[in-house]
């Protein structure tokens, strides 16, 4: 039987969100969700997860470890679209109440390989001093109601924001019958530590 | 006709003298490309940083771009803002690079300049703000008036940008 030339082709991608880094932060939890586009639908795996409670190691390194696995695999006529992860980070304030720390966002790694990603993570600010005070008393902090809003370029205009922390991922990806559809997408990067990454001179 | 997808995120900006920064950007092509999917410009959110100096937006791009031609290869340009408390705004910088043309992912790093005015001028951004900006966005990407200015560094911006690339073997390119 001839091979039809496929229409479709598949990403499959395993990984974990492997830790963080947030210096005046503790007790913190993470979810992830995926964002894609259009063309795009999950196959396999969860387009979702919320890890455990990690809490900082009491050594010098202050490491906050999830070791969350993530697992999912995605089919797509067309590359525009292509699925983001989307990170939100949560932990208690003062008053015991949950908050969120930090959103960051970054693309699945589009080479078959072994890539690891840093990416920052940034909270929502409050417009005024007032608002500030108000919201830090009453633990209701500004956050999205849909976290998918990260992903997206458009509307970010008018937020403000403040950076304040790095969660570090790792991905393995392969993809099939992309070359069959006349796709090249560069190099199998086996190093894993090329790709976006934060530039000299930044928290590793 | 090949088709460029290029997928990737401005990162944020670092060297730059004020905090509260923002970039707005956009990507221009040469007549023979068409966008297909994606918008072609945008602005990034406003971050102050609280860890370090280095201004994170994770501002994702995402274009479906078709060509009949290598002329015109797409430029991303950029102009990075500062934002006071006030909620105005100051020109911090200028800067454009070209998308890579091989594919794969890329880490570039975009160095920026802004106009520098007469002295008095000068004096006047200093201690009041403000400061000249250019007429037309396009001497930011374009060499064609350039020897008219006199300009100052500002920091870099920080991007990462992929790129897929299709059918560009059935016409003999390389890349």
């Amino acid at each position: 039987m001839a091979a039809a030339s496929p229409s479709v082709f598949l990403l499959m991608v395993n990984g974990q969100v492997e830790s963080a880094q947030f210096p005046e932060y503790d007790d913190l939890y993470c979810k992830y969700c995926f964002v894609y586009g259009q063309d795009w639908a999950p196959t396999a795996g969860l387009e979702e997860g919320i890890s455990q409670i990690a809490s900082k190691s009491q050594d010098v390194r202050q490491a906050l470890v999830w070791n969350f696995p993530i697992d999912v695999t995605f089919k797509s006529t067309n590359p525009y679209g292509w699925p983001q992860i989307v990170l939100s980070v949560y932990g208690p304030d003062v008053f015991g109440n949950d908050v969120v720390r930090g959103y960051g966002a970054v693309h699945v790694p589009f080479s078959p390989g072994r890539h690891k990603r840093t990416i920052p993570m940034f909270v929502p600010e409050s417009t005024s001093t007032l608002q500030k005070f108000t919201s830090w008393f009453m633990g209701r902090r500004p956050e999205y109601t849909d976290p998918k809003v990260v992903a997206q370029g458009e509307g970010r205009e008018v937020t403000r924001v403040r950076s304040q922390g790095f969660v570090t991922l790792l991905f393995n990806v392969v993809t099939k019958d992309m070359k069959k559809l006349g796709y090249d997408t560069g190099p199998v990067d086996t190093q894993g530590v090329l790709g976006p990454c934060l530039p000299q001179g930044n928290p590793q | 006709m090949a088709e460029v997808h290029v997928i990737g995120q401005i990162i944020g900006a670092t060297g730059f003298s004020e905090s509260s920064l923002f970039c707005k950007w956009g990507i221009h092509t040469g007549a023979a490309w068409k966008l297909l999917s994606g918008v072609r410009e945008g602005q990034t959110q406003v971050d102050t940083p609280q860890i370090g100096d280095m201004a994170y937006w994770s501002h994702p791009i995402d274009l479906h771009f078709a060509t009949k031609g290598l002329q015109g290869w797409p430029r991303l340009h950029l102009q990075v803002w500062s934002q006071d408390s006030f909620g105005r705004c100051q020109l911090a910088g200028y800067g454009f690079c070209h998308v890579p043309s091989s594919p794969g992912t890329h880490q570039l790093d975009c160095p920026t300049w802004r106009p520098l005015g007469s002295w008095r001028e000068q004096l006047a951004r200093a201690f009041v703000g403000g400061g000249p900006q250019l007429l037309h966005a396009d001497t930011i990407y374009s060499g064609a008036d350039r020897y008219r200015l006199h300009t100052a560094a500002g920091g870099t911006v920080h991007l990462a940008v992929g790129l897929l690339l299709r059918h560009f073997d059935r016409y003999g390119v390389e890349c």
